[in-house]
């Protein structure tokens, strides 16, 4: 009897992949992330990071380019404004990391044991990752490269740039690949301190440092030059003659997504659920 | 030995009769299939070999777009399961299937189809992976060709066209099977036939569940299943299958137990899809169901066990082919290294050994170990025993197949214990707390050993493929007396 097709395809073949699926995919599924709805991506975009905020500032150039950017970096714009780019920053941020497969080297599940929490922070419970962006789940598999489950937050915008541009120019002897396509050549404003100044704060007055976010086109930089020109206090008027603009490399707006959703990481978990004790 | 003498009896005479009166197999599918096989074993290989340049800091594309390592890795990983397995499981089945159930496959034309199909979507999955179009499921990196969370195709959608092209597969061989479904099946059908609808089942359930429903936790429990499923009831089944086809046939024997082929074939049924959340122990998904995938992994070993005492007490007697007979040389090696592998499963499953060696390079020394030293050594071993066989010439070189055995047994055995080596110091390294970098900076010694390792590996499969191609074009007779020294009789 265990010879004839039927028994082989009907027990064996349906059967036991059934058996297998109710006991580790539907049972898991049906007492954790089945209980409670998925967190959407308004839902865990709601609190805006202060490092998207301030990417607006740092790499205008690319967060123009970003879904509802423009919007968000208006003055005075409402949370609102700031909220809908971010969740569709951190959005196409989440499908780049997909793209690349930053995945396979870099996981986002921290263990209890061989003292995670230490190195990398708290461990998150079921409900944290009952979310959108971990469908498809991205826990990872390999550590290549160190845990990012609470990225989010711990290093400046300008670290990951110069980071995901030239992994060895902030990590040196990491494996990382370079990843030059998510930047792209644009306008900087420089300016040379006061020769005054400079004696008191022991600077080299010959040297132009970046006062401003990469633009994507000198006239953009050329009107924030005006703009900071016209801010400048009088004892560094001198300073006005003092500034051009100059070539850099910025984010795109994939770069910038990247960025956005590398610091949004670990900075959402589930609300304590209702009537206390988790 | 350059002509045809008198065929001794047995299977070659059988082999003739059968051909000359009813041509029940396809010859030139079986010969596609392989040569496909072969091939897209040296693409994967290739990127493999790229991919690990990285870490030596010498990988020569580093910094253009589309040949980004994180994008070649998954090409090294897709080719091998979508390209070389399936393309080499197909060729036995060609092989197999008609001379089980004493019936032709469906249909010749399905076949070139079936062919075309298959070699399009692993194409078209490598270079949607160069262009960014992956899909985060791992062995299922496959392009979904939907922009993502919507339904608007941005690509190719490739996981549709993997649906199509198995149930194509199932319609081909499944005919001749049901066909013959009145008579009782022999072991290898009983792999074959499950194999084929398990692909199905596991593919769809994959690719919708951890895609599109499931998130977070109980997605990484789905996506286990499935990484386990594809393994344990596709690429295991169609690898046994093949041996229990092949190796009685060549040793000219019959199986040593019956009763241990229906315990293999049921407990895998069983147990293998049961082990699927053991890739994510130590983590949120429920206890229960981590301790049921540990315990039902160790029960797979038990398995494994009889499975290789079966095939070791039909070897009783024969053991002389392992030396004369590279095609047993290859499915024994195999064997050896699945249950090393198997053994290796069992005791690093265990909690207190995940702890060191999970997220480290002793899971690719692991994965490396099946995918290549078990079911790639089988298709090759296959692959050396019908090319002669399907194009009726002598091997152009038997020595350059010696070199290929032993470059590649070499390589991935120190690719093996290397990487083995270097997970279980990164293990306790990243325990002690040491800085990131100074785990990285001791990992350079393996990872450089592992890149030769590897270009040994991949320089005896470009032999191999070279020794394929020029027996192909050379036409030398086969001679029928190596099927006696084939199965361990006289020299």
């Amino acid at each position: 009897m265990m010879d004839r097709l039927t028994t082989v395809l009907g027990v064996g073949g349906i059967g036991c992949f059934a058996v297998a699926f109710l006991l580790s995919g539907a049972y898991p599924y049906a007492i954790t992330d089945g209980r409670e709805p998925e967190a959407g991506w308004d839902e865990i975009a709601k609190d805006v990071s202060p490092d998207f905020k301030d990417m607006a500032v740092r790499f205008p150039g690319g967060f123009a380019g970003l879904e509802g950017g423009p919007d968000a970096a208006k003055a005075g714009a409402p949370e609102d404004a700031w909220r809908a780019a971010y969740a569709k920053a951190i959005r196409r941020g989440r499908d780049i990391y997909i793209a690349e497969a930053c995945w396979h080297c870099h996981s986002q599940y921290v263990r209890p044991v061989a003292n995670e929490d230490i190195r990398f922070g708290k461990v998150r419970s079921s409900r944290d990752d009952n979310n959108v962006a971990q469908r498809p789940v991205l826990w990872g598999t390999r550590r290549v490269g160190p845990d990012l489950t609470h990225e989010g937050g711990l290093r400046s915008n300008d670290w990951h740039a110069a980071h995901l541009l030239d992994p060895q120019s902030t990590s040196p002897g990491s494996v990382m690949p370079r990843y030059e396509w998510y930047f792209a050549d644009g306008w900087q404003v420089a300016r040379r301190v006061d020769p005054a100044v400079a004696a008191r704060e022991r600077l080299d007055p010959a040297t132009a440092r970046a006062v401003s976010g990469v633009y994507a086109s000198e006239d953009e930089a050329k009107a924030e030059m005006a703009r900071i020109a016209a801010s400048l206090p009088d004892e560094r008027s001198s300073e006005k003659t003092r500034m051009s603009v100059v070539r850099a490399k910025g984010p795109t707006p994939d770069g910038v997504a990247v960025l956005a959703y590398l610091q949004w990481l670990g900075t959402w978990e589930a609300p304590p659920k209702e009537g206390g004790a988790e | 030995m350059s002509s045809i003498t008198a065929s001794p009896a047995g299977d070659a005479a059988h082999d003739g009769a059968a051909e000359s009166a009813v041509p029940l197999v396809a010859k030139n599918l079986v010969k596609l299939h392989l040569i496909a096989s072969i091939l897209w074993m040296i693409s994967s290989m290739t990127w493999g070999f790229l991919a690990s340049l990285q870490f030596l800091h010498a990988y020569p594309a580093e910094g253009i777009e589309w040949f980004s390592f994180g994008r070649i890795r998954l090409l090294h990983t897709n080719e091998i399961a979508y390209g070389c397995l399936v393309n080499g499981f197909i060729g036995c089945l060609y092989y197999v299937v008609p001379r089980l159930t004493g019936r032709k496959v469906l249909s010749a034309g399905l076949g070139l189809l079936v062919f075309w199909v298959w070699q399009f979507l692993t194409v078209a999955t490598s270079v949607g992976q160069l262009l960014g179009k992956t899909q985060a499921l791992e062995w299922g990196e496959t392009p979904t060709g939907f922009k993502p969370g919507t339904f608007e195709l941005n690509y190719i959608p490739v996981d549709f066209l993997i649906e199509v092209g198995a149930v194509l597969v199932a319609l081909q061989f499944m005919t001749p099977i049901v066909k013959a479904m009145k008579e009782r099946m022999y072991v290898s059908l009983w792999y074959i036939s499950a194999g084929i609808v398990w692909l199905i089942l596991t593919y769809v359930m994959g690719n919708t569940l951890v895609e599109w429903n499931f998130p977070g936790s109980s997605g990484a429990a789905a996506s286990g299943l499935y990484i386990h499923d594809l393994v344990g009831l596709f690429v295991t089944p169609m690898g046994w299958g093949m041996m229990y086809f092949f190796v009685p046939i060549i040793l000219r024997k019959p199986i040593w137990s019956h009763a241990l082929s229906v315990i293999g074939f049921w407990s895998l049924a069983f147990f293998y899809p049961l082990n699927g959340v053991h890739h994510y122990l130590l983590s949120s998904i429920p206890m229960s169901v981590q301790y049921g995938a540990v315990i039902s992994t160790m029960a797979v070993e038990i398995v494994v066990t009889t499975v290789i005492v079966n095939f070791f007490g039909t070897m009783w007697g024969r053991g002389r082919a392992i030396h004369s007979n590279l095609t047993i040389r290859w499915f024994y090696t195999g064997m050896i290294l699945y249950f090393i592998t198997c053994l290796q499963c069992a005791v690093h499953t265990t909690l207190s050994v995940q702890k060191v060696i999970h997220f480290t390079d002793w899971v690719p020394g692991h994965a490396h170990l099946v995918m290549l030293g078990v079911f790639s050594f089988w298709i090759i071993g296959m692959t050396q025993w019908l090319w002669p066989r399907m194009t009726g010439n002598e091997w152009y070189s038997r020595r350059l197949n010696h070199w290929q055995y032993w470059l590649t047994l070499i390589g991935l055995f120190t690719m093996f214990v290397d990487l083995l080596a270097a997970g279980v110091i990164h293990g306790y390294m990243l325990d002690a707390l040491s800085p990131w970098m100074d785990i990285v900076r001791a990992m350079y010694p393996f990872w450089l050993l592992r890149t030769i390792a590897g270009g040994m590996i991949l320089a005896g499969q470009i032999l191999f493929f070279w020794n394929l191609w020029k027996t192909a074009r050379t036409p030398k007779p086969y001679d029928h007396r190596w099927d006696l020294v084939d199965a361990g009789g006289a020299a």
